[in-house]
C-alpha cells in the first residue's frame, strides 16, 4: 500500500517575468521512495528541491507534506517545519568550519531540541565517522564532510532526505560511499529526494522524474514499492 | 552548545573582534574618563574659583559699611550694627557645613599712622589668619571640633612680599597694603604706630598700638590700601570686643545652590544677612555647565565613532557568514535564535570593551586631572555599570542593522550550489 507523502499541485516559481525556473508542476511522491530528480543546468531541480525542503516559497500553487499545506505557512512556521521533517544534504556539504564533526551535527540538534552527545556520535558512527568526531572539516576529505553532513540531516530522525548532488563534489570511490549509505537510508524507510546529473545515479532510486525548463518532461517508475 | 557555538565563532575571528572591542574600548574610556571628570570637576574647578576669594559675605541685618570688597558695594553707614565673634562657629554647622571651606570675620576701623602733618587716615582690619575655631555645637557627632580657618585660606591668591601672620595670639604684627607701605615707606620688619581717637562724651580718648610690618600685600583691590591685624588687635584698639563688621566665606557651591547655603547661614545667625557675589557664582556656574557640555559632547561623538565600528565589524562578519547563517536556518534555526547569537556575540564584546574600557578610562581621568586641575580624580566604582551598560547598549544598538540583515539571510540563495 503505498502512502503520499508529498504532493505539488500546479506548482510555479517565478523570479521575473520572463524567468519560470518552475513552471506549473503537478506531482505526487510516494512515503519510503527514492526519487532521483534530473535535467539539465537551469531546468529548475535545485528550485523544486528548496520548494519542498521549505527553503523557498513557490509564486503559484500548493505543496502538500504529510498533509500539511506547507505554502500557508510563515517563515518561523515553515522553518520549524523542516527541522521537524526533512533533512538536507547539500553539494558542498556547508559544515560549520570552526566546529568539529561531532559539534556540526550537535547544532542541527540543538536547533531542533535537546543536544544529547550519544545520539550525535552513533549519527557519526552510523556514517562510519565513529573515528572522526574531534576533527574540524578542513581536516576531514570531501567523503568524510558529505558523510558529516549526512550525519547532521539524520540527526533528528526526519522523514524526508533531500540531497542536492550530493556526490557532485567527491571522487567515485567517496561517491560509492555516500551513494551506499544513502541506499541504506532508503531501506530503514526515509523518503529520498535526490538531485544529480548523473544518469548512472539518477537510475539507482525508485522513480526518476526529468526536467526541462522547469516542466516535467520524464517520469519514470524504475523500482517502485507497491 | 549555544556557548560552544558562540565560544569557538568568537575566538575563531579574534582578529576582527578585536577591532570591535577596540573600537568600545575607546568610547568607553572616553566616557568613564569624561564622567570620572566631570563628576569631580566641579568640585575641582570650585575649588580653582575659592583661590580668588570668598563668594558669600555675611553682615548685619540692615547694615552698610562703607568699605569695599571685590565686586560689592556696601553704600553708607546708616546704623553701625556688628556680628558676634562668638557666633563665627554656627557657619559650620549648617547642613551643607562639608561645602564651608573657610571665612574670616573683618572688624574695621579707620586709624591714623604717622606723626603731626604726616598723620594719613588708613583702614585697619582686624580679621582671622590662621586660626582654630572652636565647633561648640557640631552639626553631627562625626565633625571635627575645630575648624583652621583665615583670610590665608579663603584668599590664597594675595600676593605677600614677606610672610603671613601666622599665630592667632600675635598682636604685634601686621599685614600692610602695598598702596600704605608705599605711603608711608614701610618695608618688611619696619615698626610703625597706628592711633586711634574715640570720642566720648566730649574728651578724645587716644589708644597706641606698635606694628611690626610682617608682610606686604598685593590684591591690586581696596586690600593694597589696608593695615591688616589679627581681629584680636581691632577689637582692642576700638573696645569692641566680640565684635566684628562682616564675615568673607568661601563656599564650595558645585551640588548645592549658593542661595540655599546664604539662607541656612542666615538660619543660623538670624541678625545677619548673607549675600552672594552673584558675579562671581554666575561665571562659576556658567563655566561648569560649558565644561559639562563639552565632556558630554565629546562622550556623545566618542560613543558614536564606537558604534560605527562595531556596526562596521559585525556587517562584515554577517556578511562573510551568510553560508553559515544559511545553514543555520536550514537546520532549523528561527530569525530569533540568529539574532539571539549575533546579539550574544555583541554584549560580549559590550562587556569587554566596557570593563577594559573603565580601567583605560580610569587612568585616562587621572590624566586629566594631574595635567588640567593639578590633583588627582577619585576613582569611582559606581562608574563600572555605567560603562558596561553603555557600551553593552552601545554595541546592541550598533548592531542592530547588522542582525536584521543576518535574519534576512535566504538559505536558499546562500546554501545555492553552484
Amino acid at each position: 500500500m503505498t502512502k503520499e507523502i508529498i504532493r505539488l499541485t500546479n506548482l510555479t516559481k517565478l523570479y521575473d517575468k520572463d524567468t519560470r525556473p518552475i513552471n506549473n508542476v503537478t506531482v505526487s511522491m510516494i512515503k519510503g521512495a527514492w526519487t532521483s530528480i534530473m535535467g539539465p543546468s537551469g531546468s529548475g531541480k535545485t528550485t523544486l528541491l528548496n520548494l519542498i525542503g521549505c527553503l523557498d516559497s513557490p509564486t503559484k500553487g500548493t505543496i502538500h507534506i504529510n498533509g500539511t499545506e506547507i505554502t500557508k505557512l510563515n517563515r518561523d512556521q515553515l522553518t520549524r517545519f523542516r527541522r521537524e521533517n526533512i533533512g538536507l544534504i547539500f553539494q558542498q556539504y556547508h559544515l560549520v568550519p570552526y566546529l568539529t564533526a561531532l559539534e556540526n551535527v550537535l547544532m542541527a540538534q540543538y536547533y531542533h531540541s535537546i543536544v544529547d552527545e550519544s545520539e550525535a556520535i552513533d549519527a557519526l558512527k552510523r556514517v562510519g565517522l565513529g573515528h572522526r568526531l574531534k576533527h574540524v572539516p578542513a581536516h576531514l576529505s570531501g567523503g568524510e564532510q558529505q558523510r558529516v553532513c549526512i550525519a547532521r540531516a539524520l540527526i533528528n530522525e526526519p522523514e524526508i532526505l533531500l540531497a542536492d548532488e550530493p556526490t557532485g563534489n567527491l571522487d567515485q570511490k567517496n561517491g560509492e560511499v555516500v551513494l551506499k549509505l544513502i541506499k541504506k537510508l532508503r531501506e530503514e524507510g526515509h523518503t529520498i529526494i535526490l538531485v544529480t546529473h548523473n544518469p548512472d545515479i539518477g537510475r539507482l532510486g525508485d522513480r526518476l522524474i526529468e526536467l526541462i525548463d522547469g516542466k516535467i518532461s520524464s517520469d519514470t517508475a524504475i523500482n517502485i514499492k507497491m | 552548545m549555544f556557548l560552544r557555538i558562540l565560544r569557538k565563532s568568537l575566538s575563531k575571528r579574534k582578529s576582527r573582534i578585536a577591532i570591535a572591542v577596540i573600537s568600545v574600548i575607546m568610547g568607553a574610556a572616553i566616557a568613564t574618563a569624561l564622567l570620572s571628570v566631570s563628576l569631580d570637576v566641579s568640585e575641582k574647578v570650585g575649588y580653582e574659583f575659592r583661590k580668588y576669594g570668598a563668594n558669600l559675605i555675611v553682615v548685619p541685618k540692615s547694615d552698610t559699611i562703607e568699605v569695599g570688597f571685590p565686586g560689592v558695594d556696601f553704600g553708607s553707614v546708616t546704623e553701625q550694627r556688628y556680628i558676634n565673634e562668638s557666633d563665627l562657629w554656627k557657619i559650620k554647622t549648617i547642613f551643607w557645613r562639608n561645602n564651608v571651606l573657610g571665612f574670616a570675620p573683618i572688624l574695621y576701623q579707620v586709624v591714623s599712622v604717622g606723626e603731626n602733618q604726616y598723620e594719613q587716615n588708613v583702614v585697619l582690619a582686624g580679621t582671622y589668619f590662621n586660626k582654630d575655631v572652636e565647633i561648640i555645637e557640631p552639626y553631627s557627632l562625626d565633625d571635627p571640633s575645630i575648624f583652621n580657618t583665615g583670610i590665608q585660606k579663603i584668599s590664597p591668591w594675595w600676593k605677600v612680599n614677606g610672610n603671613w601672620i601666622e599665630d592667632q595670639n600675635d598682636t604685634t604684627s601686621s599685614m600692610v597694603g602695598i598702596k600704605v607701605a608705599e605711603k608711608l615707606n614701610l618695608e618688611i620688619g619696619n615698626i610703625f604706630t597706628i592711633k586711634y581717637y574715640e570720642n566720648y562724651e566730649g574728651l578724645i580718648n587716644e589708644t597706641i598700638y606698635n606694628l611690626t610690618v610682617k608682610g606686604i600685600i598685593e590684591t591690586d583691590g581696596n586690600e593694597d590700601n589696608q593695615i591688616f591685624v589679627n581681629l584680636q588687635v581691632a577689637q582692642d584698639l576700638t573696645s569692641r570686643m566680640d565684635k566684628v563688621h562682616l564675615i568673607q566665606v568661601s563656599a564650595l557651591c558645585n551640588a548645592c545652590p549658593v542661595d540655599t547655603f546664604a539662607e541656612e547661614i542666615e538660619g543660623k545667625i538670624p541678625y545677619a544677612e548673607a549675600r552672594t557675589v552673584k558675579q562671581l557664582v554666575n561665571a562659576e556656574m556658567n563655566i561648569l555647565g560649558k565644561i559639562e557640555d563639552m565632556m558630554f559632547l565629546v562622550t556623545i561623538v566618542a560613543l558614536l565613532a564606537s558604534a560605527l565600528g562595531v556596526m562596521t565589524t559585525m556587517t562584515t562578519s554577517v556578511i562573510e557568514r551568510q553560508k553559515e547563517i544559511g545553514l543555520m536556518k536550514s537546520v532549523g534555526a528561527e530569525d530569533k535564535k540568529i539574532a539571539f547569537l549575533f546579539l550574544s556575540e555583541a554584549s560580549i564584546i559590550g562587556a569587554i570593551g566596557g570593563l577594559v574600557g573603565y580601567i583605560v578610562g580610569t587612568v585616562l581621568a587621572q590624566f586629566i586631572g594631574l595635567s588640567v586641575f593639578d590633583t588627582s580624580i577619585t576613582p569611582r566604582v559606581e562608574i563600572i555599570p555605567i560603562a558596561l551598560g553603555i557600551s553593552v547598549g552601545i554595541a546592541l544598538l550598533a548592531s542592530s542593522l547588522p542582525v536584521r540583515r543576518a535574519t534576512k539571510v535566504e538559505p536558499a540563495i546562500v546554501l545555492r550550489g553552484e
